[in-house]
């Protein structure tokens, strides 16, 4: 695994280098002085080599060409202790415990490191994926670079860029600089430079060791993102036409070179150097204003202010009662600092003396301030030229067109330069806006079976507009009054509202012509009311209602509002309310044809929920339904199929399920006359996409999804595959909170209703790059109301939840054998039974228990049995599983114990799962001292500790506090209920907070499945035997233990 | 070339002046905003022939070697054949107290003049302000001129005068405040003098500041003080809202800052610039809103 980290250099490119945990794994920290005698700073131990640099940057670099990356020498101010630098936190690898303290120095490193040109370091850092990976971590250097990108993207974007004409050494370059305005970009700028982590300014210069200062460092990277980039935008179309060659013969055409060098590749503006520096001096004091607007305390201020109230008048709908005049724009000087304080333009006048003091305030030539503020702002807005013709202009009159032109198109003039701008608060206010509220209801209310007739999205409803001032119905008869003003403002129930002429002719011709009521989708009522799509009225939604089903639909409290649906029949066991609920809400989505993503938190039960739902819609078939509900196909990963199984015969004993797997499957006919024979039919990704043709020839009734991660990639075959199935319902079950990861939701939601959030593309410019890279939260909430109506995520923190929750929740997680598994198995098993018979006495006893370990150890994974180091990645059915789990409790930022008994195979997990996972994982096991034991144990319960703890169940069964925890996993059995549950009460004891999930794992069809069968039958008498260990399976007889160890043809899914 | 005099003609050349005034403006005509140009067209009207171009000439290539400006007077050094540079004065009658006070008044009445002159620009009401007092601001024709040049070209003005006229027009450009220095109000005395008309008495001060782009502290505190959390893992940028949303008004920043006294083949740089802002900011966003990650 790799670090990833950056800097902006002195030589004004972004370098970036990395540390290697392979590389850091093996260095023994605490030896001799690294440094060399002369001085020189020394190699750095664990930095990433240039070609693994290369392979990173291509991986996370987007559209980055890597040919055009150069290599440097980078040396950096690390700190250093005992002659090694320190590793940073992201960086997960074994290091040799030392308990020796030392003092931690800053010392130079020399490190290889990959040189961006600015151009190339936008293009990375707008690339940059979210989160870690399994080879990759991005640093936090990189995450505050990224920042800078944005906001130098953003100076260009509000075209906050000048050319300048500057004078480097003896050069002359024409440049682009950026220009900040006010004290919002001030303000930003600072935090940057406030919030630069260390490292940022870690590269050594000259023999300092200070760092460089953040503030340079910030400026010099914006400056030379803007310059390379509007010179990249307009290299295509110089400034200037090229001149002929007659003209160019001229001597002297200073501007005209300058012109050229903006656009050109070498910034170099050829001239005499004293032309040069007068035009320098020009361009200087033309720019002047726009940068001295961010250096003064006080800037002019623009304050708009309504006619003051008068009588109201009864029939406000008249032009005559509608204030025309009587708007006042008054001047003012305002603090940029301190928004509130401002001071009004009659007190600058009467100033006596050079400065205004004012406050805390003092401003020199406050009166000159003013005037020349003022004159800036007649080039923005000339109107106001006619205000200044008096001697101590304090306001302007404006009438309500003037006002309105004002708030329209001025104020944001004004305000992007700089000037400050104070409008009255309705403005902006939806109150102070005209709009209309769309009705919908289900277009045949008489029949009571809500899904009679419905296409999911394409389903057809009635329509009726309303116009809507903000909060209140209009009649028609009063917009048509309104309309008839023509005016932009007018007054109406004692609100300033605003009239666009243009939306409202708009609305008047669509009235017209189509009436106020009609049909539409269910779809187009989703995008119009979420705001997706702009009505045809002309007119912003400003609410909608719907009557019916549809008001379910599109109220934020679904879930809620739905009538329940009791614990159908047949289901073994009671559903908690919350699952009554999640229940109803599936049959509720599912009845109308629109696919629903059940994303409640892990452990809450979704697969209880959706195996109801099965017998549900089941009942009542045959006798009063003319035709039986159709199978449901589920797709999960390999790793769960078992898990499926399992819980089916559980909850729901009824139902007939066919599993579709292994090299055995049904094909062809035979597939399709079982499918439909079954209620439930449960198969792989990975055969959804071998077995393409042989689902889609089926009509499902309903297609569902377990893990729904597995088709993020939308040009995945099985991705693919899974879009293509016919169904009449869909489902997706996922425990990982899909709203934080926007490209999985668009995979899903395509899967559920396609075409709902538009093309993969189009949605990520429109939502996924707006929410992730400029947390635009408008966009957000956006996505939400139109994603909300499908997807139910409920938290096992919610109050209506807890209630429902047990404190500690048991669960067994069943796990399947991978092939290789199965067929190392069979071997152990075939092996001993052949030796059993000619045993006795102690040796029989040996044979059975180190027959059942070798079985335990193939259940966790090859690799355990065969001890031979061999890889683990896709060999284990168990580790599959708990990969799945932490991933999903990591996306949840809870912590978990992993128990294991093999102290030796725990080494390879930890390291496995830290590469996997990327976070750091603590083992304990026996061999580990007391006092690193202590401080393990003090970090993982600290807040911002290790999130994964990996403890051997001798070492780490009893006696310590590890209530950080809320979930643990028993990744294998120690046959006796009474050491786990001791194993379990380290997390589960007084202190914990949150509710506690207990999952043990248990291989489908092998010994662990029979062993925890006959503790559960027996317990009273396992409590009895199974006291002193696994001794106990020993005294079974031989036919037993042939039955136990058996393998059955359920224990495989591939 | 009708107008050709057997006197006009110089055999000698003229010697390269070493840092001469040089004319910004190289190609077309001098004198940019309409204020220097009412100035130019007086000089263009006196019917010179070819010692308006030599002149313009003369002030590009920079032989117009010192200017000065004085209540009245303006006198120039102009490098031409001979090894010393001839004298030249512009003198105009210096407006009296009283008639100054009468423009003050009017000026000090509308804030207008004062709000256009901060901002760079003569305001064109100023002439209304001098008429009300039956007073000319611009020199209307030769006799409210005094020239003399020490050259031996009998025309006047020749074209060491002419050349002075065209980097006088320029000065002018770049700071209409000239203008009144040279008919006897200084700007200082000016602004002070408007101040206390308006109602207060102080004195100005310069507030041209050194603009280096981007303000940010300086400030760096030493590596050695950032162990607790050297690398960043701490970085919290919450708090930051970025928009890279291309603006409505592209070019708001030139509009803002109104021309520059630069032309380029007959445009102003700041409409030359224009249409850049308009490519800029639309690929910006496309930049920072496109892309996969």
């Amino acid at each position: 695994m790799i670090v990833l980290h950056s800097l902006w250099s002195s030589h004004s490119n972004l370098c970036l280098w990395g540390e290697d945990s392979s590389l850091a794994d093996g260095l023994f920290l605490g030896r001799s002085e690294r440094l060399p005698r002369d001085g020189l700073p020394g190699a750095h131990p664990f930095a990433c080599d240039l070609r693994s640099l290369r392979e990173i940057v291509g991986e996370v670099g987007g559209e980055l060409l890597l040919d055009d990356l150069a290599k440097t020498d980078l040396t950096l101010l690390l700190p250093s202790k005992r002659g090694a630098p320190q590793a940073s936190p992201h960086l997960i690898f074994n290091e040799q415990e030392n308990a020796r303290e030392a003092a931690t120095k800053i010392t130079p490193w020399s490190t290889p490191s990959l040189a961006l040109s600015p151009l190339d370091a936008i293009t990375l850092m707008l690339s940059l994926p979210e989160g870690r990976s399994s080879t990759v971590s991005i640093g936090p250097s990189l995450i505050f670079f990224a920042e800078v990108v944005k906001l130098a993207l953003e100076f260009v974007a509000r075209g906050r860029v000048l050319p300048r004409l500057l004078k480097r050494g003896q050069e002359f370059q024409a440049l682009w600089r950026a220009v900040a305005d006010g004290t919002d970009d001030r303000e930003r700028l600072r935090l940057l430079a406030r919030a630069m982590p260390a490292m940022c300014r870690a590269e050594s210069i000259e023999a300092s060791v200070e760092g460089r200062a953040p503030g340079a460092i910030v400026r010099d990277m914006i400056d030379s993102l803007v310059d390379a980039f509007v010179r990249q935008t307009l290299t295509e179309c110089p400034l200037l036409k090229a001149s002929g060659k007659g003209r160019r013969a001229t001597r002297g055409l200073t501007v005209e070179s300058w012109l050229a060098a903006l656009t050109a590749r070498d910034p170099q503006v050829a001239g005499s150097p004293g032309e040069l520096s007068e035009l320098q001096k020009q361009l200087d004091e033309w720019a002047r204003p726009a940068s001295d607007a961010t250096r003064n305390a006080l800037r002019t201020c623009f304050r708009l202010a309504p006619p003051a109230d008068d009588e109201t008048s009864a029939d406000e709908m008249s032009r005559k009662a509608q204030r025309t005049r009587g708007w006042r724009l008054e001047f003012l000087l305002q603090a940029t600092d301190d928004q509130s304080l401002i001071i009004p333009a009659d007190v600058v006048w009467k100033t006596r003396g050079d400065a205004l003091t004012f406050s805390t305030l003092k401003l020199e030539n406050p009166q000159e301030k003013l005037l020349e503020d003022l004159g800036r702002a007649t080039r923005l807005y000339p109107a106001l030229e006619a205000a200044l013709r008096r001697a101590r202009p304090v306001a302007m009159e404006l009438d309500a067109e003037g006002a309105y032109g004002f708030l329209r198109a001025v104020a944001p003039l004004l305000e992007q330069s700089g000037f400050g701008v104070l409008l009255p608060s309705w403005w902006k206010k939806p109150a102070a806006r005209i709009g209309v509220k769309l009705k919908v209801r289900p277009k045949d209310e008489s029949g009571k079976d809500t899904s009679s007739g419905l296409l999911g999205l394409e389903g057809i409803c009635n329509y009726e507009w309303e116009v809507a001032l903000g909060d209140e119905k209009l009649s028609f008869d009063d917009f048509i009054k309104l309309a008839g003003l023509k005016m932009p403002l007018v007054k109406v129930r004692g609100q300033w509202v605003e009239l666009k002429r243009d939306e409202i002719e708009a609305a008047l011709a669509f009235f017209t012509k189509h009436g106020a009521a009609g049909e539409m989708t269910v779809g187009e009522a989703l995008r119009v009311s979420s705001g997706v799509e702009a009505s045809e009225v002309g007119l912003p939604v400003v609410a909608v209602e719907g009557l019916g089903w549809l008001g379910q639909l599109f109220g934020t409290d679904g879930e809620q509002r739905l009538s329940t649906i009791k614990t159908p029949r047949g289901f073994v066991g009671r559903l908690r309310p919350y699952q009554e609920r999640g229940l109803s809400w599936l049959t509720f989505l599912g009845g109308l044809g629109l696919g629903a993503c059940l994303a409640d938190d892990m452990g809450l039960g979704k697969t209880a929920q959706l195996l109801a739902q099965l017998l549900a819609e089941r009942q009542g078939d045959g006798a009063t339904r003319k035709t039986r509900t159709g199978p449901t196909l589920l797709i999960c990963p390999m790793s769960i199929v078992g898990n499926w199984q399992r819980e089916a015969e559980r909850f729901a004993p009824t139902l007939r399920i066919h599993v579709h797997h292994g090299a055995e499957r049904l094909s062809g006919k035979k597939f399709a006359r079982a499918a439909q024979k079954s209620d439930l039919v449960i198969t792989t990704y990975a055969l959804a996409a071998r077995d393409r043709e042989l689902l889609a020839g089926i009509v499902w009734h309903r297609a569902a999804l377990d893990e729904a991660q597995n088709i993020k990639n939308p040009a995945a075959k099985q991705t693919q595959a899974v879009r293509s199935l016919r169904a009449a319902e869909r489902v997706v079950l996922t425990g990982t909170p899909v709203e934080n990861r926007l490209s999985e939701l668009w995979s899903i939601m395509e899967f559920l209703n396609p075409g709902l959030l538009g093309s993969a593309s189009g949605f990520r410019t429109r939502f996924a790059n707006p929410i992730e890279r400029y947390r635009d939260e408008e966009k957000a909430s956006l996505l939400k109301r139109l994603t909300g109506p499908f997807i139910l995520r409920r938290l096992k923190t919610d109050k209506s939840i807890i209630r429902d929750l047990p404190d500690k929740l048991e669960m067994k997680t069943f796990c399947n054998l991978t092939r290789e598994q199965a067929s190392l198995y069979q071997a152990v098993v075939d092996e001993m039974l052949e030796k059993i018979e000619e045993s006795e006495g102690i040796e029989r006893k040996g044979l059975v228990l180190s027959t059942l370990m070798k079985l335990k150890q193939v259940c966790n994974h090859p690799a355990h049995l065969l001890q031979d180091g061999s890889k683990l990645e896709n060999r284990s059915g168990k580790l599959a599983r708990l990969e799945e789990l932490l991933e999903e409790i990591l996306a949840t930022n809870e912590r978990v114990l992993c128990f294991t008994q093999f102290a030796e195979f725990g080494h390879r997990l930890k390291q496995h799962v830290q590469e996997r996972t990327g976070r750091e994982v603590l083992f304990l096991h026996g061999g580990t001292q007391k006092k690193v034991r202590d401080a393990m144990v003090a970090r993982f319960q600290t807040e911002d500790g290790p999130h994964i703890f990996l403890l051997s169940l001798k070492a780490g069964g009893t006696g310590l506090n590890l209530t950080a925890a809320n979930h643990v996993i028993h990744f294998d059995r120690w046959w006796n209920p009474a050491v786990e549950d001791q194993a379990t009460d380290r997390a589960f004891r007084i202190g914990q907070k949150k509710n506690v999930q207990v999952r043990k794992f248990i291989c489908v069809g092998t010994l662990e499945e029979r062993i925890d069968q006959m503790i559960e039958q027996k317990k009273e008498l396992a409590a009895r035997i199974v006291g002193t260990g696994e001794a106990w399976l020993t005294e079974l007889s031989t036919a037993q233990i042939r039955e136990m160890v058996a393998l059955s043809t359920d224990a495989v899914s591939e | 070339m009708s107008d050709w005099r057997y006197w006009d003609y110089e055999p000698t050349v003229r010697r390269k002046a070493k840092g001469g005034i040089k004319a910004k403006s190289q190609r077309g005509q001098i004198g940019e905003t309409w204020w220097s140009r009412r100035f130019i067209s007086l000089l263009e009207s006196f019917d010179i022939g070819a010692r308006l171009s030599r002149g313009r000439s003369y002030a590009r290539s920079g032989q117009v070697t010192k200017l000065e400006i004085n209540p009245g007077l303006v006198t120039a050094r102009v490098q031409g054949s001979r090894p010393t540079p001839y004298k030249v004065r512009i003198e105009i009658k210096v407006l009296s107290n009283e008639d100054w006070n009468r423009v003050e008044e009017v000026m000090a009445g509308q804030a207008l003049f004062m709000a256009k002159l901060f901002a760079g620009e003569m305001p064109h009401e100023i002439e209304e302000a001098f008429t009300a007092s039956r007073l000319k601001l611009f020199p209307a024709g030769a006799r409210d001129l005094e020239t003399d040049c020490n050259c031996p070209d009998w025309s006047n003005p020749c074209k060491h005068l002419a050349a002075t006229y065209y980097i006088l027009a320029e000065k002018f450009d770049e700071d209409p405040f000239l203008i009144f220095a040279w008919r006897g109000r200084r700007k200082e005395q000016l602004i002070e003098r408007l101040r206390t008309l308006r109602g207060s008495i102080a004195e100005p001060s310069d507030s041209a500041s050194e603009q280096e782009s981007l303000d940010l502290p300086e400030d760096a505190p030493p590596l050695l003080d950032c162990l607790s959390d050297f690398w960043g893992t701490g970085l919290n940028l919450s708090g930051l809202r970025i928009s890279p949303r291309a603006v409505s008004l592209p070019e708001i920043l030139l509009r803002q800052l109104g021309q520059p006294p630069l032309e380029v083949r007959g445009r102003n740089v700041a409409d030359i610039l224009e249409p850049a802002y308009k490519r800029m900011t639309a690929a910006a966003e496309r930049k920072a809103f496109g892309g996969t990650s």
